[in-house]
């Protein structure tokens, strides 16, 4: 429940990315996500997990965002990078035999295991970031355009969620009041009594909501032609947004599919830029268009954060003003109070 | 013009030979406030609903509905849609989508207009009815009240020309239903929406209407100005003079002459010419209820202190209360102050963190469970639906008590054979009949009775209630209140918390004010209303000079009819 | 109807405190008391199908097939233009799409008011059951709910608040990258239940109920979410690391399935009625 509580004020209390138009959150997501899936370039990586970690904490808070990492996906990257050369056994670099099952663990294998779970981890992270950004009420507005009638549903399933919630405690106090409660007696009781509560919220709920459609119904819904409102405008600072993220997703596409992030794990290390073993990446972009690659998607990940800090500093500047107007006028008046005095 | 016109209507549900409309004639003038007022089950809900063919009941129907000079049935969904609004009585029910702004747009996404369109009308709509300050918010952070009025909104955003409004004050606090019929009436006057209204609480809405039609058995059986059926009264039925303002009942039952008092102001002014006309009426009058002398307690809280999180404010503050055996206390106040919070407390199901509950003089923690309800204490949620289990009404009952197997169990500890019990307290609630139909298909007050009748099998002493007027109408009230009486008279405590004071006022004989966690003042409820100038009934406020002591209408055509 | 005396007395003596300690009398043992609301008619059919003709409507094998052309599709590109690589991105797109077939039906069938809301409200419900017991982990009623939707309002509906569901509750308890994975795979659930009641081979029968329960759990949800968890972790899929992750995901599979059975053997009666009721009574019975 806190959290949908939060997710209400978001409207208000949020940063400058998340006030664009949803259409640009969303794209912008995507971008990022599909492009970190995509890549096992490390430096990919590093520079979309700083970006990531950087949002984080502008949204969350740089203690929550680093114990979540620290605490719950370390562990789980680790594992997943340990486990990998369990299973694979591919590679030219052997470091280790295991006599049970007569394999090698390979440096190949634990390096792309390595890569695996930070892909994973960068994923996670900017889920994290998603998540605040992409309210139910955008994510129900971008689809009201394309599948109206799900995005409809979705949106009277979001309204019937905290209310049932609400009403299970109701049910749960009336039951409690007649001496069934799910904390008393027994088990089978308990199940019992938990199931009846469910009962009853069912019925509630199922019985309650036909006049709900007919709500729906009187109020027009099955007309033809049905519109999808917003209160989403798609301001000036929008399209100059969009056309700057269209252009920098552009150069970066355009340079990856050149090779300028080429990786390869199997059998031997390859990496677009580097010399790994004395061999290098068998494609790879001119060194102008991947130093464009890595600036524009650096730019790129780190656009929301860019963002808030100049619309802080924008803010500052004009309260300055402002304050610096009221402290002149009290000093002044109460230079002639003093004067009359 | 006429907006509406009824011509002959008739209309019976599909297995059933009865009709609910039986040549029903109707004319509603443009731009007019109508109020169709009559008993539950009189048939006005149907026939509002027949005013809309997506609303419509399945059933055999008879006749014609004429809309500004055409047949309904041939008037298509979207001019429907459009120009006839219906708000209907339940605030939650209506509201389809989650966001405050998405409502209002709703039946103008369904109408296909485009953004900007919808954007003028949806600011337009927020600002009239000062929605703006909640626009983003979701609909469930909304009170009731809140809810109701952005219910209205969004069929006004539509700019209807026919507005219909199905008892739609029944499920608010006073405070938000006069705030919301206010909002009715301003409609009609400043854009001249046709309006047509039922309602229980007619006492705020009647002297403003223009016409007022009175319903029984599927027709209309009256027809006039408020004042005319005021007057005409006399010979109407009694569940219709029950929902009638209390200076139109005070007039009729006295069979007053001249024109009818409608509001609280009239009516003083009509008294005070009655009383003059009739100098043997004696004015020096005490109380008219006794107090009832009961002192030894069954409840007993002490100092109770309660808060639902351990950082948010004090809901229940310092509160001390007692409770006599076999009486009936009530208390009072406004929205949101802790009235609620107390019963849940009492009733074990929040614990106090600082104070001490004490139930016949044992500490309330000390009970066990199935002592305390099993057979001690009976607690009467606001909504009855809440605790409806089964499919019919008569398993509903026997759920309660363990199921039909004729055995002592948890719940039921008496030697009566339980089909005994249930005959016995099916007619104490007046559920004869009702017992094969499904809880749901119960009408308000009669889901109302079900809850009592269930909470009642499990044989408590004291039974504690949470608004159980709420959404009725004077005859249920009637109904409850002597049910209420008849338990009172067999050595059952009853403690209420409830916003009906007339209510209060008939059948309690101990009220409290709570206000900010905390009981104000309290009294026998005569003294109470008595010394109360604004927090009273409508028949004190108008009777005080006189008579102070008379609290409800009864009381008052009582001192009237003293001098006769 | 009783008199008024009569009354008075039934009130006196129901109201007395019992002469005897209820103690003294044999209180029934607790084991005996039936967990269930209805009667339970002699050939365990809890409900009958309304429509006797066993069809599943034309949209419905549209979806289907078309998820059926799509699905390969696109995996046959994904191998000729990732080489084999990238299975993460291909899968997620695969998955997708096979959701698509679905909603775009729905959509393009234009549905009543009173079919949304029941969609609506049925996935609300499963989110609400969801959370009210996230207090045990894969203790969830989510897969028995929408295998009863599917019986009860076609494979359609099932899929819907299947995807539904999850897609919801995700969007409170947190989206990743296993959103799509989980709706789908509940999605399938609800739609296989739906087409298999229709074709009479799935009996509303309570123990043909939890077999399903049981074996939809088992199969299909662990069987598209473990491979899943290891595309999410690995990118690709081995032998070795699919065998590995189906042993040490059972148990967790074996809860939720087990949970799905206890859920099903005893709520499939109440909710079926209450379903049935739904649906007579305002005339919503799938065409």
């Amino acid at each position: 429940m806190k959290k949908t509580e939060r997710k209400a004020e978001t409207f208000e209390a949020s940063d400058t990315f998340s006030r664009c138009h949803p259409m640009l959150n969303f794209f912008y997501f995507a971008v990022v996500l599909i492009f970190t899936m995509f890549s096992q370039h490390p430096l990919i990586l590093a520079v979309s997990y700083a970006g990531a970690v950087s949002y984080g904490i502008l949204l969350n808070g740089a203690g929550k965002t680093l114990r979540q990492s620290c605490f719950f996906t370390l562990p789980a990257l680790l594992i997943v990078a340990l486990l990998n050369p369990m299973f694979n056994h591919y590679g030219v670099t052997m470091l280790y035999y295991i006599e049970s099952s007569g394999n090698w663990v390979t440096l190949e294998a634990l390096i792309y295991g390595v890569v695996l779970g930070t892909v994973m981890f960068v994923v996670i992270q900017w889920f994290s970031c998603y998540n605040q950004v992409m309210t139910s009420d955008k994510f129900v507005y971008l689809f009201g355009r394309i599948i109206p009638a799900l995005s409809l549903v979705l949106s009277m399933a979001l309204r019937f969620v905290p209310e049932f919630l609400h009403q299970l405690k109701v049910i749960r106090n009336g039951q409690k009041g007649m001496g069934r409660d799910v904390s008393e007696g027994n088990l089978f009781r308990r199940i019992r009594y938990g199931l009846n509560i469910l009962s009853i919220l069912i019925t509630w709920a199922l019985e309650n909501a036909i006049e709900t459609s007919d709500s729906m119904k009187s109020r027009g819904y099955g007309l033809p032609e049905r519109t999808a409102f917003s209160i989403y405008r798609f301001t000036n600072r929008d399209k100059i947004l969009g056309t700057v993220m269209a252009f920098l997703s552009m150069i970066f596409t355009v340079g990856i599919a050149k090779g300028a992030a080429y990786a390869s794990y199997n059998p031997r290390i390859l990496l677009a830029g580097f010399t790994i073993q004395g061999r290098t990446s068998p494609v790879s972009a001119g060194s102008l268009l991947t130093a464009a690659t890595y600036l524009c998607y650096g730019l790129f990940c780190f656009l929301p954060v860019i963002l808030e800090l100049t619309e802080q500093i924008h803010l500052k500047n004009s309260r300055k003003h402002a304050g610096a107007d009221i402290g002149m006028t009290y000093r002044r008046i109460y230079e002639e109070l003093e004067q009359e005095g | 013009m006429n907006i509406v016109e009824i011509c002959d209507f008739c209309f019976a549900y599909p297995d059933s030979s009865k009709r609910v409309l039986d040549h029903t004639k109707l004319k509603i003038k443009e731009g007019t406030l109508n109020i169709i007022c009559g008993r539950s089950g009189c048939g006005k809900s149907t026939l509002l609903r027949h005013l809309k063919s997506a609303l419509a009941p399945y059933g055999k129907t008879q006749g014609e509905i004429l809309y500004k000079g055409k047949s309904l049935a041939e008037t298509d969904h979207r001019t429907q849609s459009q120009e006839i609004g219906f708000v209907m009585q339940d605030p939650d029910n209506q509201i389809v989508t989650d966001k405050v702004w998405h409502e209002l747009a709703f039946g103008l996404e369904s109408l296909g207009y485009d953004s900007e369109t919808i954007r003028l009308r949806v600011a337009e709509m927020a600002s009239y009815f000062g929605i703006h300050q909640w626009f983003y918010k979701n609909v469930s952070e909304l009170s009731g009240g809140q809810k109701q009025l952005l219910n209205l909104a969004a069929v006004m955003a539509m700019h209807p020309s026919l507005l219909i409004l199905d008892e739609p004050t029944s499920q608010l606090d006073p405070i938000a239903a006069s705030d919301f019929l206010e909002t009715v009436k301003k409609i009609n006057r400043d854009i001249g929406t046709t309006v047509i209204l039922t309602e229980h609480r007619l006492q705020e809405i009647l002297p403003y209407a223009d016409q007022v039609y009175v319903m029984a058995d599927g027709r209309i059986q009256m027809q006039g100005t408020p004042g005319e059926v005021g007057a005409g009264l006399h010979d109407a039925d009694k569940g219709m003079f029950l929902s009638m303002p209390v200076p139109v009942q005070i007039f009729s039952a006295v069979e007053g002459t001249g024109e009818c008092p409608l509001t609280v102001s009239q009516g003083r002014k009509w008294l005070g010419e009655y009383v003059k006309d009739h100098p043997q009426i004696p004015t020096d009058i005490k109380k008219t209820k006794a107090a009832s002398g009961l002192t030894e307690p069954a409840i007993q809280a002490k100092d109770l202190w309660f808060r639902y999180e351990k950082d948010s404010q004090d809901v229940v503050r310092d509160l001390s209360l007692q409770i006599n055996k076999g009486e009936f206390y009530a208390l009072v106040g406004g929205n949101g102050t802790g009235k609620s919070t107390t019963l849940s407390l009492l009733s074990r199901v929040n614990q106090p963190y600082r104070g001490r509950i004490r139930l016949y003089g044992r500490d309330l923690r000390s009970y066990k469970d199935k002592e305390l309800y099993f057979g001690c204490l009976g607690v009467l949620p606001q909504n009855p639906q809440s605790i409806f289990l089964k499919k019919t009404v008569l398993e509903d009952l026997y759920s309660v008590i363990g199921g039909k197997k004729e055995r002592m169990s948890l719940e039921y500890q008496s030697q009566m054979k339980k089909e005994k019990a249930i005959e016995g307290m099916v007619s104490l609630t007046k559920l004869e009949g009702l017992l094969e139909r499904h809880p749901y298909d119960l009408s308000g007050g009669e889901q109302q009775r079900l809850a009592l009748a269930k909470v009642l099998l499990l044989r408590p002493k004291i039974l504690l209630m949470d608004e159980p007027t709420k959404g009725m109408d004077g005859e249920y009230k009637e109904e409850l209140g002597k049910i209420l009486k008849k338990l009172q008279s067999h050595g059952m405590t009853i403690f209420m918390i409830s916003h009906d004071i007339e209510f209060v006022a008939e059948y309690a004989d101990r009220v409290g004010l709570f206000f900010e966690g905390n009981i104000v003042t309290e009294n026998d409820v005569n003294s109470f209303f008595a010394g109360n100038n604004f927090y009273t009934t409508a028949a004190n406020r108008m009777a005080r000079q006189y008579f102070p002591y008379a609290i409800t209408g009864k009381d008052v055509v009582a001192c009237l009819q003293n001098g006769n | 109807m009783l008199t008024e005396r009569e009354l008075d007395h039934f009130l006196d003596s129901f109201l007395a405190i019992p002469g005897e300690e209820p103690a003294s009398r044999e209180i029934s043992s607790e084991a005996e008391e039936n967990l269930e609301e209805y009667q339970l008619p002699t050939d365990g059919l809890i409900i009958r199908q309304i429509e006797k003709d066993g069809k599943v409507g034309r949209r419905t094998w549209f979806a289907l097939v078309l998820m059926l052309l799509i699905v390969p599709a696109l995996l046959y590109l994904s191998v000729r233009i990732f080489h084999g690589k990238k299975y993460m991105i291909s899968s997620l797109i695969v998955v997708f799409a096979a959701m698509l077939p679905f909603f775009m039906v729905f959509e393009g069938r234009k549905p009543k008011a009173r079919e949304i809301m029941v969609i609506a409200v049925l996935a609300a419900l499963g989110v609400a059951g969801r959370a009210a017991f996230f207090m045990v982990p894969s203790f969830k009623p989510v897969a028995a709910f929408v295998i009863l939707t599917g019986i009860s309002f076609g494979g359609e509906a099932g899929f819907l608040v299947g995807c539904l569901i999850m897609l919801i509750s995700n969007m409170f308890m947190g989206q990743g990258p296993w959103t799509p994975w989980q709706m789908f795979s509940f999605g399938i659930i609800g739609f296989f239940a739906g087409i298999l009641y229709k074709k009479g081979i799935l009996k509303a029968r309570k123990a043909d109920l939890c077999i399903y329960g049981f074996l939809s759990v088992v199969l299909i949800y662990g069987g598209i979410m473990n491979p899943a968890s290891i595309l999410m972790a690995y990118g690709h899929i081995t032998k070795e690391s699919l065998l590995a992750f189906y042993i040490s995901g059972l148990p967790v599979d074996l809860v939720h399935a087990a949970s799905t059975v206890v859920f099903l053997c005893i709520m499939s009666r109440p909710l079926l009625t209450k379903l049935e009721r739904i649906k007579a009574k305002y005339g919503l019975i799938q065409r």
